[in-house]
């Protein structure tokens, strides 16, 4: 079978199927965005349970899966939970996520009960409640001039587009809520309509992606391409526009894997949703674990060769007042390597009493004692502790201060030449 | 000569009916005792995500058998449970994501992660595989003697442990800080909670699924709060309601077998919670309006 053969072949079976997910997917991201930023995740997760009574109880009515009467059912059903749950906070005096477990599940389950006890009644499968059945999608078409279009596309997208112009009509009041709700409401924002108007749209989103993959794995589609996106842009429009890219990349190669591996659709897409965030939470430039492991390994190498030369540094001062060398402390493994690296780039060498500095190591061991015995004055002068509390600090300070602080400093003590325990400070290499 | 022939199977049936309910009612008990410590200490939805991502053990457990027996299950399902939380504390602590989206990226990803696995061994027609479906929603059906023994016997072990540890958790759970100023491990207390509450969820699978055993440690606790201030009452009194709750469930789900156990489970554990919310004395709706009224009155 050639590339192209697969998403022609039977009406554009598979090519349907996966424009549907890519549709879910991009209505979910918008949404979810918003929700994430608002520390709203789990009412998203909450409304894509709830919603299922909502449904059920539409399609008894006689509406059909997908069709206007079930977005209002699911709507109301959303509606529901979230009122419910705020009730038994402010009635009941239970704490929101308590009061939300009690809620979402209870009404899940009462759909699930409705969808078993009716399944001859009506259509909808038990087994789409929980994964969705994205492969069966392409079997359930409208005609549309003249083309099959498969229904629960029709809906994605129609979904879709009203999401998208609501959310562009409300951006600003969104973003103003988002981020300072207390202002906005000073301002003059009706935060409660906002707000109502968001959990609208997610159990729109939420509604539009329940046939294709299922309750629980539209919560992956909500939350996890706006989480991936924040950590990629710490600009909302920005991230809005990243989190609907990833989840329409992760619909495709989600649903191509799964084609590949025989398996779930819905379940993969979630998978590969999971992927892009783990990369993303390893892999960004300046934050990103790799990142940082590796930023706080070089950190720790160059403290190690500093110290190394500074140790150097205060032996040969020793040695050259005329003073007993004092037997240094066995060198550890680390201090073995930076030795090794320093003899390598030719800051040390080996002299008769061990290691003994270059020129060029000479000039790197100035700078840090210089800043190590400047700190001491700093603090002598300034921070009234007693001589032997001096040391610590600087020893830490030492791998931090620049030439242009160090030379403030200088300006700040008066141009010593000894610290406060009397011995040289080098001067500026 | 025929009709002892006849009953003999059915009294059979009814035996380990009998025994799967008992096993059945011991891990509601067990899961409302425990359920308590993490409503109280506000951490409710902290075995949603480890109960979600159950599933991946029990189908990887299943893969590496290649037999489904519970136990085995079981375990898989309590590894990959505590992976999950494992790596919810590693996002909360390394990345700039927020708890909530943490939990639901942990809880969603996982779920889709069981769901690939189980459809992929469903789709492959691996022996015993497709029975793999039901610790979606729960079947109690399918519970053997030995099966309900092993879940009565796990109960019975974490109440004990909850005993055992009583004080310091109630110490931890309601002034967190203090147990901390007086030496009391407080992070050590609460790990211990927090693995009860994932080998209860775990032990809760085969009544209530993996989507809705939450509810077990849930909702029983927030019901028994409504009726008492006192933490050895609320125990007592979670643990009978999810009795009462596990024992309707199985027993309508034996009347009507098509339906799921789980759900059932939860629907009646929910009504318990709403007649509480209402008729519960001081805490409950009904007596709140009565002092409201009377405070208007004076």
């Amino acid at each position: 079978m050639t590339t192209l053969s697969f998403f022609t072949d039977g009406g554009g079976m598979h090519a349907w199927a996966i424009a549907t997910a890519a549709m879910v997917a991009a209505g979910c991201a918008l949404v979810g965005t918003l929700l994430v930023v608002r520390r709203m995740s789990l009412v998203g997760d909450a409304i894509s349970h709830a919603v299922l009574p909502g449904i059920v109880v539409a399609v008894l009515a006689g509406g059909r899966p997908g069709g206007l009467l079930v977005l209002v059912g699911a709507v109301a059903a959303a509606l529901l939970t979230v009122w419910l749950t705020q009730l038994l906070r402010t009635e009941g005096g239970l704490a929101e996520d308590a009061g939300a477990g009690v809620t979402f599940t209870s009404l899940f389950a009462l759909g699930v009960v409705m969808v078993t006890a009716a399944a001859s009644r009506i259509d909808l499968d038990p087994a789409c409640i929980l994964h969705g059945v994205l492969e069966l999608v392409p079997f359930d078409t409208l005609p549309i001039l003249g083309v099959e279009v498969p229904r629960a596309f029709l809906t994605a997208v129609v979904v879709f587009v009203m999401l998208a112009v609501a959310a562009l009509a409300t951006w600003k009041l969104q973003v103003f809520t988002a981020f300072d709700a207390g202002a906005a409401r000073a301002a003059g924002v009706p935060v409660a309509a906002v707000t109502t108007g968001l959990l609208v749209a997610t159990a729109l989103a939420t509604v539009a992606g329940f046939e294709a993959v299922g309750a629980i794995l539209v919560v992956a589609m909500l939350v996890v391409p706006a989480a991936t996106a924040e950590l990629l842009s710490r600009r909302l429009h920005r991230i809005a526009v990243l989190s609907i890219l990833l989840g329409v990349a992760a619909a495709v190669i989600g649903y191509l894997a799964a084609w590949r591996c025989n398996t779930s659709a819905a379940g993969m897409i979630a998978v590969v949703l999971g992927v892009q965030y783990l990369a993303c939470v390893l892999l960004t430039p300046d934050d990103g674990i790799v990142a940082r492991l590796c930023n706080h390994g070089w950190f720790a190498w160059r403290v190690a060769c500093e110290d190394r030369l500074a140790a150097c540094w205060r032996a040969e001062e020793t040695a050259a007042r005329g003073d007993a060398v004092p037997t240094l402390v066995r060198p550890t493994v680390g201090d073995r390597l930076a030795d090794g690296w320093l003899a390598i780039t030719g800051r040390v060498a080996r002299g008769p009493r061990g290691w003994m500095l270059t020129a060029r190591g000479r000039e790197q061991a100035d700078t840090v004692v210089r800043s190590h015995r400047l700190w001491e004055s700093w603090l002598g002068r300034h921070a009234d502790l007693p001589l032997d509390h001096l040391h610590p600090p600087a020893e830490w300070i030492e791998h931090h201060l620049g030439a242009q602080v160090r030379r403030r400093i200088e300006a700040e003590v008066g141009m010593r030449t000894s610290d406060p325990h009397g011995r040289t400070i080098p001067p500026e290499p | 000569m025929t009709a002892p022939i006849g009953i003999e199977p059915l009294l059979a049936i009814s035996h380990n009916t009998l025994v799967v309910a008992c096993g059945v009612a011991a891990v509601g008990f067990a899961a409302g005792v425990i359920g308590c410590f993490g409503v109280l200490r506000k951490r409710a939805l902290v075995g949603d995500a480890a109960a979600h991502a159950t599933l991946v053990g029990v189908a990887l457990a299943f893969l590496a058998t290649g037999r489904r027996d519970l136990p085995v299950l079981l375990v898989g399902g309590f590894i990959s449970g505590l992976v999950a939380l494992g790596v919810l504390v590693l996002l909360k602590r390394c990345s700039r994501t927020r708890d909530d989206a943490a939990t639901a990226i942990v809880l969603s990803v996982s779920f889709g992660l069981g769901i690939t696995l189980v459809s992929g061994i469903t789709a492959r027609g691996i022996p015993g595989g497709a029975g793999l479906e039901q610790f979606l929603l729960g079947h109690t059906a399918a519970l053997t003697t030995a099966d309900a023994v092993l879940l009565a016997a796990v109960s019975a072990a974490a109440v004990l442990l909850l005993v055992v540890l009583l004080k310091e958790a109630t110490l931890v759970a309601f002034d967190s800080s203090f147990a901390a100023a007086t030496g009391w491990p407080v992070a050590l207390i609460d790990y211990c909670l927090v693995m009860l509450v994932a080998v209860m969820v775990v032990a809760g699978l085969p009544a209530a699924g993996a989507v809705l055993v939450t509810a077990l440690v849930v909702i029983p606790p927030v019901a028994a709060r409504q009726w008492t201030d006192r933490v050895p009452t609320m125990l007592l009194l979670s643990g009978v309601f999810g009795v009462v709750s596990a024992l309707c469930g199985v027993a309508v789900s034996a009347v009507v077998p098509r339906l799921a156990t789980g759900p059932l489970v939860v629907l009646a554990a929910a009504f318990i919670f709403a007649v509480s919310f209402v008729v519960a004395p001081d805490r409950g709706w009904w007596a709140r309006h009565r002092q409201r009224l009377a405070h208007q009155k004076q």
